[in-house]
């Protein structure tokens, strides 16, 4: 069924395509597969087959329905999980640990509680600066103006008051956290950025500026952005690259998680025309048709499965 | 709108009662304690003035004059032209609060590294696995247990005091400052990974920052078993201190100068308590408790 649905893939190639630039890989993934241990010895597969080559600057979009192993994902990229089998490459490296070459945004628990939203946004540029030893240099001081002046500028593109840099992050609403928390990722400059649901617990609006914000961000530094979410339509208006995670049948097969793994057409409309194009819903229902097939096909759907369990597992 | 106290509300989850009722309700308690107290000394004393177990208010006023004035009986007695601060500087009720007091501070800071140690265990893996079992059952050794061996190793003098306070305490702060520091989201520590900090910059910089108030809400919470094996140190060896002193006037039924004590005593674990809460606040603004 879902190979059917592959098969039926439309055509999404209206706009005649970019002259393709080769560039760098930056995320390389090969053959990945991530297996969790569920008591009595057994194991479940979150992830197998994965092969994926991310070039610096893309964009990349992660869909897909809750479960199937989207944080698993970025969990490898960032260094916090090392994969069962296969391997997981930054910048030509392979990823060991937990660095700053990826910045990071969780969905939730994103900022120091204990720190304000200026004490946040600098907390990673004095690192990279120096370490705390160094810290009482007056070079350090007068970097730290500098990068005052500088993390200011930032949070007040990112819509925050002077009057918000001393507030904690419990006396914020859950949206300028997250413009803090990216903010804070960004004034690192990093070349990956892995924002996992980043947007989700937000109210319909303040999404839609923040779309608007990530975007200008990327098309100004041009980070490799791995974004996370389970709104399709969100995906289609930021994304580069849509990639559509399916659930792991966990029937001890090869098959891959990768569902789908397209270039997004709207990419090519200015970011403002992309909410209107009549494509918009059209990718749209086709990336849900294709999702739903997947998970149909997973059995969970099917009452006879739950009466014996044992029948998948030929 | 406020509405007109009724009695049902005392047994309602809804009620909502004014500043002024809770504030004189927070105190109705302590005067019945000292109205029962009174009525209950002036009944023993209609049937014997000299009555010691249930000492009046004059007994009291001249237990507490004197323990604040006089020298301990076991110290050499005071010129009487010595002034106020001499007077003070002397008696018996400072020497032993600065004795127990010692003890009590030394024992605190000596549980700094504990705390330390928890934070390691719940941060590095590689201490964890090596302390984690081991406290754990070391937990469960009831330290009064150890008393002998502590005077054997320490001697009878003021460390072997200390020690019972520290190996007494010590094992529940470092399991309650690892659970709290692990209880950290780890989504904070591969953030601030991501943010270039290494691994001590994790512990000190995040976790502990992180978790400083509620250590130091263990610690309010540890004061009293502190000041259980404080007093049980001093009442088995101890020349002087607030324990010492009460075990003495035990023996011949110096009430007046028990209860002044354990008052005393009662009022500095609370201005201590109350010292660290109002600290608490006032460190880490940010902190919300659950
Ligand atoms: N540490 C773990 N141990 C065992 N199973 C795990 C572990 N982490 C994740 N899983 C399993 O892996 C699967 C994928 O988890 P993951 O968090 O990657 O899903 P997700 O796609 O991000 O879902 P959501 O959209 O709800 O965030 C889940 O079924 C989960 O039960
Ligand atoms: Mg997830």
């Amino acid at each position: 069924m879902v190979s059917a649905a592959l098969a039926a893939r439309p055509q999404l190639d209206p706009i005649p395509a970019l002259a393709p630039v080769p560039r760098r890989t930056e995320i390389a993934l090969r053959n990945v597969s991530v297996l969790y241990p569920c008591g009595r010895g057994d194991s479940k597969t979150v992830l197998s087959g994965i092969d994926l080559e991310i070039a610096a600057g893309e964009f990349v979009v992660v869909l897909g329905e809750t479960g199937c192993g989207k944080s698993t994902l970025l969990r490898l990229i960032l260094g916090e999980d090392s994969p069962t089998a296969g391997s997981v490459q930054v910048d030509g490296k392979p990823v060991t640990r937990i660095d700053a070459r990826c910045g990071y945004v969780p969905q939730k628990y994103s900022l120091f509680p204990d720190r304000t939203v200026m004490g946040n946004v600098m907390y990673g540029p004095e690192n990279a600066r120096s370490g705390i030893l160094g810290r009482w240099r007056p070079s350090f001081w007068r970097y730290r103006r500098e990068l005052r002046d500088e993390a200011g500028q930032y949070l007040g593109r990112m819509g925050l008051r002077p009057q918000d840099l001393t507030k904690y992050p419990h006396q914020l609403s859950g949206g300028m956290q997250q413009r803090v928390a990216i903010a804070q990722a960004l004034l690192m400059r990093p070349p990956v950025l892995l924002m996992d649901e980043a947007f989700s617990a937000l109210d319909p609006s303040t999404r839609s500026r923040l779309q608007e914000q990530i975007h200008s961000v990327w098309l100004e530094s041009r980070p490799t952005i791995l974004f996370v979410t389970h709104n399709t339509q969100e995906a289609l208006l930021l994304g580069t690259r849509l990639i559509l995670l399916g659930r792991h049948l966990d029937d001890r097969s090869q098959r891959s998680n990768i569902l789908l793994d397209m270039e997004n057409p709207l990419s090519r409309l200015p970011f403002a025309r992309r909410a209107q194009s009549p494509e918009l819903h059209r990718i749209q229902e086709q990336v849900k048709q294709i999702a739903f097939a997947a998970s149909s096909m997973d059995g969970t759907e099917d009452p006879a499965e739950f009466a014996n369990p044992e029948s998948d597992s030929q | 709108m406020k509405s007109a106290f009724h009695p049902s509300d005392l047994v309602s989850v809804q009620a909502r009662p004014s500043r002024l009722w809770t504030q004189s309700m927070s105190w109705l308690l302590f005067i019945a304690g000292i109205a029962l107290y009174a009525q209950f000394s002036i009944a023993r004393h209609k049937e014997n003035p000299e009555d010691r177990v249930v000492p009046s208010v004059h007994q009291l006023a001249a237990g507490v004059k004197s323990s604040i004035l006089e020298p301990a009986e076991e110290d050499d007695p005071l010129d009487p032209g010595a002034g106020l601060y001499q007077r003070l500087r002397h008696s018996m009720l400072w020497k032993d609060t600065a004795s127990s007091g010692r003890r009590f501070f030394v024992a605190l800071a000596l549980l700094v590294p504990a705390i330390l140690l928890g934070l390691h265990m719940a941060v590095f893996p590689y201490a964890g696995a090596l302390f984690l079992r081991f406290v754990l059952f070391f937990d469960k050794i009831v330290a009064l247990s150890l008393l002998p061996i502590l005077f054997i190793i320490f001697g009878i003098e003021e460390w072997s005091k200390i020690m019972l306070m520290v190996i007494g305490v010590a094992p529940t702060l470092i399991l309650d400052t690892c659970n709290n520091a692990r209880a950290v989201h780890r989504e904070q520590i591969v953030k601030a990974f991501t943010l270039k900090s290494g691994s001590f910059d994790i512990a000190y910089r995040v976790v502990l920052r992180q978790i400083l108030p509620q250590i130091i809400n263990s610690v309010r919470l540890n004061l009293k078993p502190l000041a259980l094996f404080l007093f049980a140190g001093e009442m088995i060896a101890a020349t002087d201190g607030l324990a010492y002193r009460i075990a003495i006037m035990r023996r011949h039924m110096g009430m007046d100068i028990i209860l002044p004590y354990l008052l005393w005593v009662a009022l500095l674990l609370f201005a201590v308590d109350a010292f660290l809460r109002f600290a608490n606040r006032r460190l880490h603004p940010w902190y919300q408790p659950l």
